[in-house]
């Protein structure tokens, strides 16, 4: 009987020359159903020295910017374009003029600001003034050089605002503390502590949509309406330059 | 006996009050509250002057600080009443030169005027809010504090200069 091909041996003999190959097998499988993570992830890692620089990526999110700075612009003025007509404030975007606060009396009974541009720069009474993220006040009075500001925290101080996110009126009154009093019109409010205040869309004596404050406690009990303590996004008290609205 | 009112550069003393309202130091502020300069003027220059000067210097200074404020209130009565009474004060008895006296003064003071705007706030123009009383109040001590605090350094050291020109 003439000798087998294959070495003699016991039968696990085998088995033990076939198992690196049926764990390479596993592996492979593995980075298939991985979709080549590890092999990605060493790339990454081996290629980082070769990476592209910095000036690129700059030049991507400038891009993108001026993408979005574009894609606002043409918004702005298809909202113009909407809010002419249908005969509503033309609202913001142009007629800004910047001005420093020259003082501020933010804690007393007067609660203003003197801003250092007046009637000669275009400014005149009732102009929103908007502090850095939102509306702080109004302008009182003007003078030649220089223009007195109500503040939104004023006692006696009262604009008119909504909740975009529930669509209800509401009006802002100032009570001498740096957070004014939230006065609802509706008895049965949606709104709820963190909500966006803003003026109204339809807002005639003040920018339409200009943020103004974030809710931060509500009262729904409260009689005749329900009412809510607000938190101004602009905080008066650390403002040094601001940007008023001229009409 | 040179009045104070006849001397220009005692009533110019008084552009600092406007100034200083306006300039508002930081650093001179109790939880971001001023003092109240117009009392601080007040009290030495009534003091010495007497009465009818303290009451006509009263109103003078009311009329300038109401025009810097927004509008609808005035420290008109209430610092024409101190000048009035810190007139007669100094008019009567010993004369007032004690820190402590002068700090107690100028404290209640700044309390008749934070009071006066308080009721106006809630008589005039009808407000009367929790929140608002809780500030109007807080306000009110915390001015007065600070006012009282200032007077021994400031106002016994203007009543030193003022009575020493008023007798040369």
């Amino acid at each position: 009987m003439a000798a087998s091909q294959w070495p003699a041996g016991p039968r696990w003999r085998g088995g033990r020359r076939l198992w690196p190959w049926l764990a390479l097998f596993v592996v492979l499988a593995l980075v298939r159903w991985s979709k080549g993570a590890g092999f990605v992830d060493a790339y990454a890692l081996l290629s980082r020295p070769f990476w592209p620089g910095s000036a690129q990526k700059e030049w991507l999110q400038s891009a993108g910017t001026l993408e979005q700075k574009a894609q606002l612009e043409l918004l702005r003025q298809d909202n113009a374009r909407l809010r002419d007509l249908l005969e509503l404030n033309r609202g913001s975007g142009d007629g800004q003029v910047a001005a420093a606060v020259i003082s501020r009396n933010a804690a007393a009974w007067w609660q203003q600001l003197e801003l250092g541009q007046g009637a000669s720069a275009g400014l005149a009474s009732g102009d929103a003034v908007i502090g850095p993220g939102g509306l702080i006040g109004r302008v009182q009075s003007v003078t030649p050089t220089t223009a007195r500001v109500k503040l939104l925290t004023a006692p006696g101080s009262k604009v008119g605002v909504w909740v975009p996110r529930t669509r209800q009126h509401a009006l802002l009154v100032g009570v001498g503390t740096a957070r004014p009093q939230l006065r609802f019109i509706d008895k049965d409010i949606k709104a709820r502590p963190g909500d966006l205040v803003s003026t109204s869309p339809a807002s005639t004596l003040l920018p339409p949509n200009l943020p103004v404050a974030v809710i931060q406690s509500l009262n729904s009990r409260a009689v005749p309406a329900p009412k809510g303590v607000v938190q101004l996004i602009a905080a008066p008290e650390a403002v040094d330059w601001v940007q008023v609205q001229t009409r | 006996m040179a009045r104070l009112h006849a001397q220009p550069i005692c009533v110019a003393s008084a552009l600092a009050i406007p100034m200083l309202v306006l300039a508002q130091p930081a650093w001179l502020t109790l939880s971001g509250v001023g003092p109240s300069w117009a009392v601080l003027w007040l009290l030495p220059w009534a003091l010495v002057d007497g009465p009818i000067s303290g009451a006509i210097a009263g109103a003078a200074i009311a009329l300038v600080l109401d025009g810097l404020g927004v509008d609808g209130l005035t420290q008109l009565p209430a610092l024409v009443l101190l000048g009035w009474w810190w007139g007669r004060l100094g008019r009567r008895g010993r004369p007032i030169q004690r820190s402590l006296n002068l700090g107690l003064l100028a404290w209640i003071g700044a309390m008749v005027v934070g009071v006066s705007l308080w009721l106006q706030l809630r008589l005039v123009q009808g407000l009367d809010a929790p929140l608002l009383q809780h500030w109007a109040w807080h306000l009110c001590l915390t001015q007065a504090v600070i006012t009282g605090l200032l007077a021994p350094m400031l106002s016994s050291w203007q009543l030193l200069v003022w009575r020493r020109r008023s007798r040369a």
